[in-house]
C-alpha cells in the first residue's frame, strides 16, 4: 500500500494535494512570500515556516502533541517553578516553604514537616572558631559551650580550616565561587548575639550541645515498686533499667558545664564559675591528651622495630591462642592450619570498615 | 550502556522522586501527594510505600543489600539542659504521683528540661538512616554531586579520599569523625552551570588567553620584542617609538578613566536605597553587572601582567619607557590596593588588604550614619511641619541635609596620592579578587566564571550530621543521623504515613 496522505482517506481534493506538495518544497530555494501556488489559507507564509521548522519536510504525519503531563511540566517551569531556576533572591528557596504559606522558611519538603534545612556555620563563624582554638588556645569544650556548637563540630571545623589554610599557603586553587554560591542558598548562622524579648543581646545556641543518646533499653515502660518517701533520682531510674545503663549525668559530653551551673546555684559568682569552668575544661583536655600519648607510647613499647635498607620490620608479641573457637577471631593474625582464608570466596565483603 | 532502569529515570508519568537536582525531579517533588490509602489492602499500602521510598533512598542499591542494612532500632537523642541537671536530680518528677500533688512538673511552672523542640520524636521518618552512612550518599548530601549516582561515580573513579586516603568503594560506611574530600574540579563540574555552545568545542580547543587584547596590552608585546632586538645592538627608530609611547599613554589614561567611571558608578549604585530598586535582586544584578564590566577590562591586564617583567627587575632597561610604564600601570592596577599601602605602612600584604577593607567599611559606616542622620532630621522636619505650618517643605530639607550637617571624623576618607581614590580602588580590587578567585578559563568543562547550575537552590540543604567546608570540598561525618523531639535528621520528601508503612514493610511481618 502506498503511503497515505493525511486527510486523503475521505476525498482526495486538488487543494489538499497542493498543500501537501507545498510542504515538501524546500523553502531555501524559494522564499515563502514568493510562492506562486494559489493559496486560500489566511497566512500562507507563517504556515509554511512552521511546517519547515517543527517537522521534517518529508514527514507525512502531523507533529506529535505534548502529553498533558509534559504540558503541565513546561507550564510549571515557566510560571510557578521559575523562581527556583536562578536563586536571585540570594536566600534559601525551598519547595516546602513556597508551597505552604506560613510554614517555616527552611521547610525543604512539603510533606515532611520533621525535616528542616537547619542553618550551617557561616564562613566568618568558622573563622572565629578556628581562631578561638588555634590562636587563642581555648579548650574545645569551652568554645563549644560559648557558641552552642557541638564539640565534634568544633573539632571538624578546626581540622578542615587547617587544611584550607595550608592549601591557601601553598597557593592551591580553592572553590571560593562555589562556597559563596552555597552560602546564598543554605541558611547561615553567624554565631552572633541576638536580641531576645527583653531587648538584651544574647547568644543563641547553634545546636543542642548536651544531647545524650537514648538507649533502646530505656524506651520501654517500666513499673518499679518503691516506697513513697523515697527520692527516686535519675541514677535510680537508670539502675532500674539495667546495670549497664548509665544515668544521664554520666553521659553528658561536657560535665564541667553541669558543675558550673551547680556552682552558680550554690552561690558562686558567675565570673568565678566561668573561670573555674575554663580551668576544668583545659585540664580535662590535657588529661585526655596525656592518656592518648601514654597509650601510643605503650603500644610503641610493645613493638620492636628493626630497620633494614629496604624494610622496617615490626615485631610484636602475640598470643597464638587468642584466635577464638573457629580460629577466625576478628583480631587474630596470621594464617593457621585448618582455618583457610575466605577472602576469595564469593559474597565476601571486602569493603574496609574504617580508614585510619 | 545505559541500564534499562535508567531509561525512564525522571519519568513524568511514573512521577518517581529521585536523589537528583534535575528539574523534572523538582517537578515530581512538587506534585508529590499523600497517597490514597482507603481502598487499598495493608499489603498494597506497604508495597506502595516501600517502592516510592526506595526509588528515592539509594535507588542504585540492590534490595537485598538494603535489607541487610536496615535496622529497626532508630537512633535518637535528647538535649539535657545543664542548668536543669544541676538543680534537679529527677526525683521531682516522681513526687506526689497519685498522692495529691496537683501541679505537674512538666507544666510551665515546674522545673523543665530546656533546649528541645516540642512535639513527638518522629522515629518513623528515620527508616533510611543507615543509607545516610554510605559514602556516596553522604557526598550527595554534602552538595558535592548533583545526584547520588554521580556521587557514586566520583567514588568509583577515584576522585574521593577518606581521611586522606583514596577510597573507591561507594558502599563504604562512614564512621563518626571520618573526613571525606572530593576533587574540586569534579565538584565544580557537578554543581556548575553547563558550558554553552557545541559539545566539546571549548574543551577540545586550547585555552585562548585574552582573545581580544585590550588596547593597552598591545604595545607591551612589541616592546618585549624590541627589548630582545636591543640586546643585539639594533636601535629602533626613535620617532616611531615616540608615537607608540604617546598612543600607549593615551590608552592607559582612557583605561584608567573608564575604570574610575565604572568604580564610581558601582559606588553610587551601591549607595542607593533599596527602595529605589524594584527589589534587592535587581540591585544585586546591577552591581554584579558593573563588576563584570570592570573584570572584563582588567582580565587582559592580569594575564599580560603575569607574563610581563617586574618593574624592579634589573634586566629591564630604563630607556624602554613604554614597557616600564605599562608594567608599572599593571602592577599598580593589579596590586596597588594592598601593596602600595603595604609599602608605605610596612604591613604585610594580607594586613594591607584588611586595612583597605576596613577603611572601606568605615567609609560605608559613615555614609550609613550620615543617611540615618538625614533621615532623622527629615523626620524631625516632618514632625515640625505637622505641628508648625510655617516650616519649610520637607523635600528641600531632605535633599539639603545630607551634605552640610555634622561631618563625622570618618566621613572624609583619606585620598591616596595615586590615580584612584582608595574607595574606587576597593571596588576595582574587589573585581580583581573575583577575577583571581573565579577566572574565565575556556579549558574547563563547565561554564566559566563558575556559577551555580539552574534549579539548584531548592535542593541545597546540609543535614546536621555533616560539617562541610565548601572551599576545600571536604566534609566531616560528625555522627549518625538521629531523631530528636520534633525533628528527624534523615532528609526524605515523604510524609510520615508513607515512611511508617515502609518501615513496616521492612519489619518483614507482611
Amino acid at each position: 500500500m502506498p503511503p497515505r496522505i493525511p486527510g486523503s482517506s475521505r476525498s482526495c481534493q486538488p487543494q489538499q494535494l497542493l498543500s501537501c506538495l507545498e510542504a515538501v518544497s524546500p523553502s531555501s530555494f524559494r522564499p515563502a512570500s514568493t510562492l506562486a501556488i494559489p493559496l486560500h489559507r489566511p497566512s500562507p507564509s507563517t504556515q509554511s515556516t512552521i511546517n519547515n521548522t517543527t517537522t521534517r519536510s518529508y514527514a507525512t504525519k502531523p507533529p506529535r502533541r505534548m502529553t498533558r503531563l509534559r504540558r503541565q511540566f513546561v507550564d510549571w517551569l515557566e510560571n510557578r517553578g521559575s523562581r527556583f531556576r536562578k536563586n536571585e533572591e540570594h536566600r534559601p528557596n525551598y519547595i516546602g516553604a513556597s508551597m505552604n504559606r506560613g510554614a517555616d522558611r527552611n521547610l525543604v519538603f512539603n510533606h515532611n514537616p520533621y525535616f528542616l534545612s537547619q542553618p550551617v556555620l557561616s564562613e566568618p563563624a568558622r573563622e572565629m572558631i578556628w581562631k578561638a582554638v588555634m590562636v587563642e588556645g581555648a579548650p574545645l569544650k569551652a568554645v563549644s559551650a560559648d557558641n552552642g556548637v557541638d564539640v565534634r563540630r568544633v573539632a571538624a571545623v578546626v581540622r578542615m580550616k587547617e587544611i584550607e589554610k595550608r592549601m591557601e599557603r601553598e597557593e592551591k586553587p580553592l572553590a571560593y565561587a562555589y562556597a559563596r554560591a552555597i552560602s546564598t542558598m543554605v541558611p547561615q548562622d553567624h554565631l552572633k548575639p541576638r536580641q531576645d524579648e527583653d531587648g538584651r543581646y544574647k547568644k543563641i545556641d547553634f545546636e543542642p550541645i548536651n544531647d545524650i543518646h537514648i538507649h533502646t533499653a530505656t524506651m520501654r515502660q517500666l513499673f518499679v515498686p518503691t516506697s513513697e518517701s523515697r527520692q527516686f533520682t535519675r541514677a535510680d531510674a537508670a539502675r532500674a533499667f539495667g546495670d549497664h545503663i548509665l544515668p544521664p549525668d554520666e553521659k553528658m559530653r561536657i560535665p564541667e558545664l553541669v558543675q558550673k551551673e551547680r556552682n552558680i546555684a550554690n552561690g558562686m559568682d558567675e565570673r568565678d564559675a566561668q573561670d573555674l569552668f575554663l580551668k576544668e575544661t583545659a585540664e580535662s583536655e590535657q588529661a585526655y591528651a596525656e592518656a592518648q600519648r601514654k597509650r601510643a607510647e605503650a603500644e610503641e613499647a610493645r613493638k620492636t622495630r628493626v630497620n633494614t635498607d629496604r624494610f622496617e620490620f615490626r615485631f610484636e608479641t602475640f598470643d597464638s591462642e587468642a584466635v577464638g573457637p573457629t580460629g577466625r577471631a576478628r583480631h587474630a593474625t596470621g594464617w593457621r592450619y585448618g582455618a583457610p582464608l575466605l577472602d576469595r570466596k564469593r559474597g565476601q565483603i571486602k569493603i574496609p570498615t574504617s580508614v585510619e | 550502556m545505559k541500564q534499562r532502569r535508567l531509561l525512564r529515570f525522571h519519568s513524568l508519568k511514573r512521577g518517581r522522586v529521585r536523589q537528583t537536582w534535575n528539574k523534572y525531579n523538582l517537578f515530581n517533588i512538587w506534585r508529590l501527594r499523600e497517597p490514597h490509602l482507603t481502598l487499598k489492602t495493608l499489603f498494597q499500602q506497604k508495597w506502595g510505600a516501600k517502592s516510592a521510598t526506595r526509588s528515592y533512598h539509594g535507588e542504585h542499591i540492590k534490595e537485598y543489600q538494603w535489607n541487610t542494612m536496615f535496622n529497626r532500632r532508630v537512633l535518637s537523642a535528647v538535649n539535657m539542659d545543664p542548668k536543669y541537671m544541676a538543680q534537679y536530680d529527677g526525683s521531682e518528677q516522681a513526687t506526689g504521683r497519685g498522692s495529691g500533688r496537683l501541679s505537674r512538673p512538666d507544666k510551665k511552672d515546674g522545673p523543665r528540661n530546656q533546649g528541645n523542640r516540642s512535639g513527638p520524636t518522629p522515629y518513623g521518618q528515620m527508616v533510611f538512616a543507615p543509607m545516610e552512612r554510605r559514602l556516596d550518599i553522604a557526598i550527595f548530601r554534602a552538595l558535592f554531586a548533583s545526584s547520588a549516582r554521580q556521587a557514586r561515580q566520583f567514588v568509583l573513579h577515584g576522585a574521593v579520599t577518606v581521611n586522606g586516603k583514596k577510597m573507591t568503594y561507594p558502599g563504604y560506611l562512614l564512621n563518626p569523625g571520618d573526613m571525606f574530600q572530593v576533587k574540586m574540579e569534579r565538584v565544580l563540574l557537578a554543581t556548575g552551570a553547563a558550558k554553552r555552545g557545541k559539545k566539546g568545542e571549548g574543551a577540545a580547543a586550547e585555552p585562548k588567553e585574552a582573545p581580544e587584547p585590550a588596547e593597552p596590552a598591545e604595545p607591551a608585546e612589541p616592546a618585549e620584542g624590541e627589548e630582545g632586538e636591543k640586546a643585539d645592538g639594533d636601535a629602533a627608530a626613535p620617532a616611531a617609538k615616540a608615537t607608540d609611547t604617546a598612543a600607549a599613554k593615551k590608552d592607559q589614561e582612557a583605561l584608567l578613566k573608564r575604570l574610575r567611571d565604572l568604580a564610581h558608578r558601582w559606588r553610587t549604585l551601591n549607595g542607593l536605597d533599596n527602595s529605589k530598586w524594584g527589589s534587592e535582586a535587581a540591585k544585586r544584578r546591577a552591581l554584579a553587572d558593573q563588576l563584570k564590566q570592570i573584570r572584563e577590562l582588567i582580565r587582559p591586564l592580569i594575564s599580560s601582567q603575569d607574563a610581563a617583567p617586574k618593574p624592579d627587575d634589573p634586566s629591564v632597561s630604563e630607556a624602554d619607557k613604554v614597557d616600564l610604564e605599562m608594567s608599572q600601570l599593571m602592577s599598580y592596577l593589579k596590586l596597588s590596593a594592598p601593596q602600595q599601602i603595604a609599602k608605605t605602612t610596612e604591613l604585610s600584604k594580607a594586613g594591607a588588604e584588611k586595612k583597605i577593607f576596613s577603611q572601606w567599611a568605615k567609609y560605608q559606616e559613615s555614609r550609613r550614619i550620615e543617611r540615618e542622620l538625614a533621615k532623622s532630621k527629615e523626620e524631625a522636619a516632618t514632625a515640625a511641619t505637622t505641628t508648625d505650618a510655617t516650616a519649610t517643605p520637607t523635600p528641600t530639607t531632605a535633599t539639603s541635609t545630607p551634605t552640610p550637617p555634622t561631618p563625622s571624623p570618618a566621613a572624609k576618607p583619606p585620598i591616596s596620592s595615586s590615580y584612584l581614590p582608595f574607595y574606587d580602588q576597593a571596588v576595582i580590587f574587589r573585581a580583581m579578587r573575583q577575577e583571581r578567585q573565579n577566572p574565565k578559563d575556556s579549558s574547563k568543562p563547565y561554564a566559566t566564571p563558575w556559577r551555580a547550575r539552574d534549579y539548584m537552590a531548592p535542593f541545597a540543604f546540609i543535614p546536621r550530621y555533616l560539617e562541610v567546608n565548601q572551599r576545600i570540598c571536604a566534609a566531616v561525618y560528625l555522627r549518625h543521623p538521629v531523631a530528636r523531639p520534633g525533628l528527624a535528621e534523615v532528609p526524605t520528601p515523604f510524609p510520615p504515613v508513607v515512611s511508617q508503612l515502609a518501615h513496616n514493610w521492612y519489619l518483614k511481618r507482611r
